[in-house]
């Protein structure tokens, strides 16, 4: 079942300068994503889809165009106001997981809500549910070498969900890991986009990790294809 | 965890660098108090109530030069003197092939008491000098550290005059700021000289702390446009222009202060560069979490702020707890009589170690507000 668009992106456009030269990461994209969709984002190095997810999730800024997430323009928002939102709407998936090793798993889901006004007995509650829904209750005290990749991986699920994003990005979230331990991962992210109504956009190279998606959209020289 | 625990863990990652860089720290501020403790000795010889009242009168030329005793009379004349002696350095040498190795002044000893009232002799020690013209006291520091007690003979030689003393030792004295000189009579010396009418100084005691402008002007005035013009000052003026033969001194301990300060900021900055460029591109996730560029300006600096500390508490702390528990003169083999350090001393090492923490997370702190989350991102994979 298809919701209204949390994403509506129009003619946006990112071009990087090298000297003289340019070079267009993206070029005139448009593009919607419903809530609770599972996007995939597919294509070659270089074709662009990193920056998209990034300038989706407000950490890169395009050129020109714009993009509405939950009726903000994220493009128009200054760098606090971007940290501030990507706090409470984003949760990110990285391809190398991307723990702070001094931190248990239970301390690394706990980060992201150290910047909301809540109290620790709250914290607490939410950084369990988290890694209860990601299967790891019995790792929270676990520092991110004492577990395998696969498990650190849902250890960042768990930090990204933990803030109850509306908008999971996850960046080649399978890159890193074995068949079994991305299977594990990407039912996850398919149980929080079709059970929790999150919106995941995944970009990945892999067309069997893509196919977990509820749709499947390919990048090529920083366009959009049919 | 809380906020101050995540910099704590953070500044834990790397124990060894740690334990060099708050080692380094305390090391470089233990030397900064060591050399302000050094300075103050120099420049503020310690003093006493008293003080307040005593004036130094003293050639106008140079206080190498002698003044006439006959001025003496003049001088009791004046308004609100209470107490008066001459007074000089006799420089004397218990081997004469060797240095001076402590003061040994010449005055008028039944002034003595009256004018440093802080001096204790036992009575019959004290009598027993008075009663005896080549006889002497000796500061209890000097005669634990030569051995000397009383009834002990020895001959002075002179570094400064053509003549040698043979001296007893009458007392032992203590209780005064510098117990370390030998007190002996002003008159013997001017026996030893042939009745030479000289002095060194004159030491007043004045009635009042409100009469002595008025004192000390008289007696500059009474001997205006005369062969031995003087110069009255007060203990603390006289002790100022004493010490401004330190002032190459003083320039030394600065310019090595300054170095040592230098130093430590270099250290402290190389180590927050590192700690920060090794942790890039977790700052770039903390970042993209939400972290705001304050948050992490905040985080950085609390670390470097903290490792400063850490090293003013172990340097500053050790240099107090080192001067405060050691016997300075015995340590020093009496060239100190007290290394203290002073609260001021501390308030300072604790401003430069806030400065040092401030100054040394600058350079990253600003690196990592201006490094965009995709930057940090794009090092990532």
């Amino acid at each position: 079942m298809q919701h209204e668009p949390i994403v509506t992106i129009r003619h946006l456009s990112k071009i990087y300068r090298q000297g003289e030269m340019e070079i267009a990461a993206l070029d005139d994209v448009s593009l919607d994503i419903a809530r609770g969709e599972f996007l995939s984002l597919m294509g070659p190095s270089g074709s662009g889809k990193s920056t998209l997810l990034h300038i989706i999730a407000g950490v890169d800024r395009p050129t020109s165009g714009s993009c509405h997430v939950g009726g903000i323009d994220v493009t128009d928002l200054d760098e606090s106001q971007l940290a501030d939102w990507r706090n409470q709407n984003v949760g990110f998936v990285f391809q190398s997981f991307n723990l702070i090793p001094v931190l248990t798993a239970f301390e690394n889901v706990e980060l992201p809500l150290l910047l909301m006004d809540l109290s620790s007995s709250q914290r607490r509650e939410l950084v369990n549910t988290a890694l209860e829904l990601v299967g790891l209750a019995d790792r929270r005290k676990h520092l991110p070498k004492q577990m395998s990749g696969g498990q650190e991986q849902r250890v960042a699920i768990a930090r990204a969900i933990a803030t109850d994003p509306r908008l999971i990005v996850a960046d080649e979230p399978t890159g890193n890991l074995d068949s079994a331990s991305a299977d594990t991962v990407l039912e996850i992210l398919q149980t929080l986009s079709g059970e929790a109504g999150k919106t995941v956009i995944m970009v990945t190279h892999d067309p069997r990790a893509a196919s977990h998606g509820s749709r499947t959209i390919h990048l090529e020289k920083g366009k959009l294809l049919p | 965890m809380s906020i101050p625990g995540f910099v704590i863990r953070n500044a834990l990652r790397n124990k060894r660098r740690l334990l060099l860089s708050v080692l380094s720290a305390a090391v470089s501020l233990f030397l900064l108090v060591s050399l302000m403790v050094l300075l103050r000795e120099f420049t503020q010889p310690p003093t006493d109530a008293d003080a307040a009242l005593r004036v130094a009168v003293r050639n106008k030329v140079s206080l190498m030069s002698l003044i006439p005793q006959r001025q003496r009379a003049i001088i009791e004349r004046v308004p609100g003197v209470d107490v008066m002696t001459p007074f000089i350095f006799f420089g004397g040498k218990t081997d004469p092939d060797g240095g001076i190795r402590f003061g040994t002044l010449a005055i008028e000893p039944s002034k003595l008491k009256r004018l440093f009232p802080e001096i204790h002799c036992a009575a019959a020690e004290y009598e027993s000098w008075l009663k005896d013209r080549t006889s002497c006291i000796v500061g209890r520091d000097t005669a634990q550290q030569y051995g000397y007690k009383v009834g002990d003979r020895f001959t002075l030689v002179s570094g400064i005059f053509p003549c040698k003393l043979e001296m007893r030792v009458a007392g032992i004295y203590f209780g005064t700021v510098d117990d370390r000189n030998l007190f002996l009579h002003h008159k013997y010396l001017d026996e030893a000289m042939h009745d030479w009418g000289q002095t060194g100084m004159w030491w007043l005691k004045v009635s009042s702390a409100e009469v002595m402008p008025q004192v000390i002007d008289e007696i500059n005035k009474a001997f205006a446009n005369t062969a031995n013009e003087v110069r009255a000052e007060s203990e603390r003026a006289f002790q100022a222009s004493f010490v401004s033969m330190w002032g190459g001194i003083k320039f030394l301990i600065g310019s090595i202060s300054g170095f040592v300060l230098l130093t430590l900021v270099m250290v402290t900055a190389s180590t927050m560069s590192m700690a920060v460029r090794e942790r890039f591109r977790e700052l770039a996730i903390l970042k993209a979490l939400g972290f705001r560029r304050r948050d992490l300006f905040a985080l950085i600096l609390a670390e470097s702020f903290g490792l400063a500390a850490l090293g003013a508490l172990i340097g500053a702390g050790g240099a107090w707890a080192f001067y405060t528990g050691m016997d300075v003169p015995r340590a020093t083999h009496g060239i100190f009589v007290t290394l203290e350090v002073t609260p001021q001393m501390l308030g300072t090492a604790a401003l430069v170690a806030a400065m040092l923490g401030i100054v040394s997370c600058l350079a990253p702190a600003i690196a990592v507000a201006r490094m965009s989350v995709t930057e940090g991102l794009r090092t990532l994979d």
